[in-house]
């Protein structure tokens, strides 16, 4: 007994060597993007002070993690499991949220859960923030950018790219990017990475030609093409007031959101399956219906042109289906209406394996025709067979109980989180409205907000929406998973 | 790790799957066909790559694999007919360059070899590794 006991123990050490390994490398990655907004320097050399707040810990974790990665992951690499992907997830995660605090403390002083805020806002892609942008460095600003940046494309997707990184598909199944581009896992994320950086070389360009400086084209690419929503303009969007800028961003937004299966799909000029594909039909049936219903029962009223109403309207629907945050006018002057559009649509939110958030297109097309086939089957007579279906890429693929089951639970988990999150807020003195609005856009990583989000707020409030923006961001399973393996084998280790 | 190839695998059995594993492992592509849904769960965690519920003898499914483009396709179905034929079309209609097909019984060998589709049995590997074992155990006592 005590026998196995000890073999037990041995055999998960050794797994948890690997796994610690490969936190390691993740942890060097992270390290790695720290130091990236250092380049800045060459352009702006009078920042210079702000070096050490992104050196020290920067060139920290890269030595820590290398050390970790050389000593512990055995030279032939290691395959990881779906659990222990979800283990390294979580740590990865807390590695760089906490790290993430470090230039937001040194530099703007803040206190810990206004910095672990901001940093949990930038990695997951949320957006909401309380920073005083028009007081703070360039440097500091594309800092913000370049988290929100590696959190859109994912830790994972980052790791198995690199060279050495872990074989099997358990990580990046784990962070919620399980869908596969081609049939091999570390290719499929080598692609994802290369689509995701053509996207923002492009959208740098495009941004650029449409009017803003070199510096607010890279940090709103990445923050767009992320669905992430940091600005450098205390106003978002709103400061250039021109239909070409949104134009250009509702384009990045759109792509941000699309499933980068299907962006491949369509590269391959498979319009056929494109078309046929349910989240396009779910952003080609809300786009239109919500901004149409917004034009006309909030917007028209409320600015002093057709044109601007028009555009504000589109713009707003966009930004919250697409979960990025921008935004180019107060939602403070909205009527109720226009809130509950939004909440609804923050709710639902992007594209399954895009940059996006939120319960996502395809689990609402999923239990949509799930629906339809519940009642169409009434109709029927009872032995007949059905065979509903949604279109994934280019493959079709049959709907069964089990995915429909695993569908609607994760729905369940994340309206309960909702309401449970949107009554901590409300519970500080915030009206329903405000609270279900910005609860919405904290777990749907939108980053939207109707003024609740201040530098003021109190702690419990600030600690609700981060682990909003948490379990919204890694879709609450691999939390439960990871965290819950992670005390059983402590348990058995010690 | 030798360059990057497309591989085929008809059958998700025993061999089939730990074909597709260790192949996968090794960083190539695979796309894994069955008949049977439940028998994708025999493929290890390894495996990265894609799986096909379908008949690999209905030329719709092949498609649906892309055998057109890969590299290797290997047929590892628990029927030797069923191998040998497609096997063949992969090597006559889809052109692959390099096709094995697992082979029960011994006695058809020659006929593959005829179509020029290559085989490995596996009863003739263990009757030659029973003739190898019997004949050192004979020089030994001698």
């Amino acid at each position: 007994m005590t026998q196995a006991a000890n073999r037990y123990r041995d055999y998960l050490r050794a797994r948890y060597r690997c796994i610690l390994g490969y936190t390691g490398l993740i942890t060097a990655i992270v390290g790695l993007l720290m130091l990236t907004p250092l380049a800045l320097l060459f352009f702006y050399p009078q920042e210079r002070a702000v070096a050490p707040a992104f050196l020290v810990p920067g060139l920290a974790l890269l030595a820590g993690g290398l050390i970790l990665w050389r000593l512990l992951v055995p030279r032939t690499g290691a395959t990881l499991s779906y659990q222990e992907g979800a283990v390294i997830v979580v740590l990865a995660w807390l590695v760089a949220l906490l790290a993430g605090t470090v230039p937001f403390i040194w530099l703007l002083k803040y206190s810990f859960v206004r910095a672990f805020f901001e940093s949990t806002s930038g990695w997951t892609t949320t957006g909401l923030s309380t920073v005083d942008v028009l007081a703070t460095s360039h440097v500091m600003l594309f800092y913000r950018s370049a988290i929100q940046w590696a959190g859109g494309a994912g830790l994972a997707i980052i790791a198995l790219s690199a060279l050495a990184g872990p074989t099997g598909p358990g990580i990046s199944a784990a962070e919620g990017r399980g869908e596969q581009l081609v049939p091999h896992v570390r290719r499929s994320a080598t692609i994802v990475l290369g689509l995701y950086t053509a996207y923002n070389v492009i959208g740098t360009v495009l941004l650029r030609l449409v009017g803003m400086s070199w510096f607010d084209s890279v940090n709103h690419a990445f923050a767009a093409l992320s669905t992430g929503g940091f600005s450098t303009r205390p106003e978002s969007i709103g400061y250039w007031d021109s239909a070409t800028v949104e134009a250009a961003i509702i384009l990045l937004m759109l792509l941000g959101t699309l499933n980068f299966l299907t962006a491949y799909t369509l590269l391959h000029g498979k319009w056929r399956a494109v078309i046929r594909n349910g989240e396009i039909h779910v952003m080609a049936f809300l786009i239109p219906l919500c901004a149409g219903a917004l034009f006309f029962l909030v917007t028209l009223n409320l600015y002093p042109t057709l044109g601007k109403s028009a555009r504000v309207a589109i713009f707003e629907t966009v930004t919250a289906l697409s979960t990025t945050g921008f935004n180019t006018i107060d939602y403070r002057a909205w009527p109720s209406f226009g809130w509950i559009v939004l909440i609804v649509l923050m709710l639902i939110g992007g594209g399954t394996g895009s940059t996006a958030g939120a319960i996502k297109q395809y689990r609402v097309y999923v239990l949509y025709k799930a629906l339809v086939w519940e009642v169409k089957r009434m109709f029927l007579p009872p032995g007949t067979v059905t065979e509903p279906d949604a279109w994934v890429g280019e493959t079709r693929q049959f709907l069964n109980d089990a995915r429909i089951r695993q569908v609607a639970l994760f729905v369940f988990i994340y309206l309960v989180a909702f309401f449970v999150g949107s009554a901590v807020i409300a519970a500080h003195g915030f009206t329903v409205q405000e609270s279900l609005f910005e609860f919405a856009s904290s777990i749907g990583t939108i980053g939207i907000s109707v003024g609740v989000t201040s530098a003021d707020l109190p702690q419990a409030v600030l600690w609700s929406q981060i682990i909003g923006m948490i379990m919204g961001r890694l879709e609450f399973f691999t939390v439960i998973v990871g965290v819950g393996k992670l005390i059983s084998d402590a348990r058995q280790m010690v | 790790m030798a360059a990057m190839q497309y591989t085929v695998i008809a059958g998700c059995g025993r061999l089939g799957s730990l074909l597709a594993g260790d192949l996968s492992k090794q960083g190539h592509s695979i796309v894994v066909i069955d008949r049977d849904e439940t028998r994708f769960t025999n493929l290890s965690i390894e495996f990265s790559g894609f799986t096909i519920a379908g008949d690999v003898v209905e030329l719709e499914i092949l498609q649906r694999a892309k055998v057109d483009r890969a590299d290797c396709f290997l047929a590892t179905t628990n029927d030797d007919n069923v191998n040998l034929m497609v096997a063949q079309v992969a090597k006559a209609v889809f052109q692959v360059p390099v096709v094995i097909a697992r082979l029960f019984n011994p006695a058809r060998e020659a006929v593959y070899r005829e179509l020029g589709v290559a085989t490995i049995s596996p009863t003739k590997l263990s009757a030659d590794a029973f003739l190898h074992s019997i004949q050192t155990s004979n020089q030994s006592q001698v």
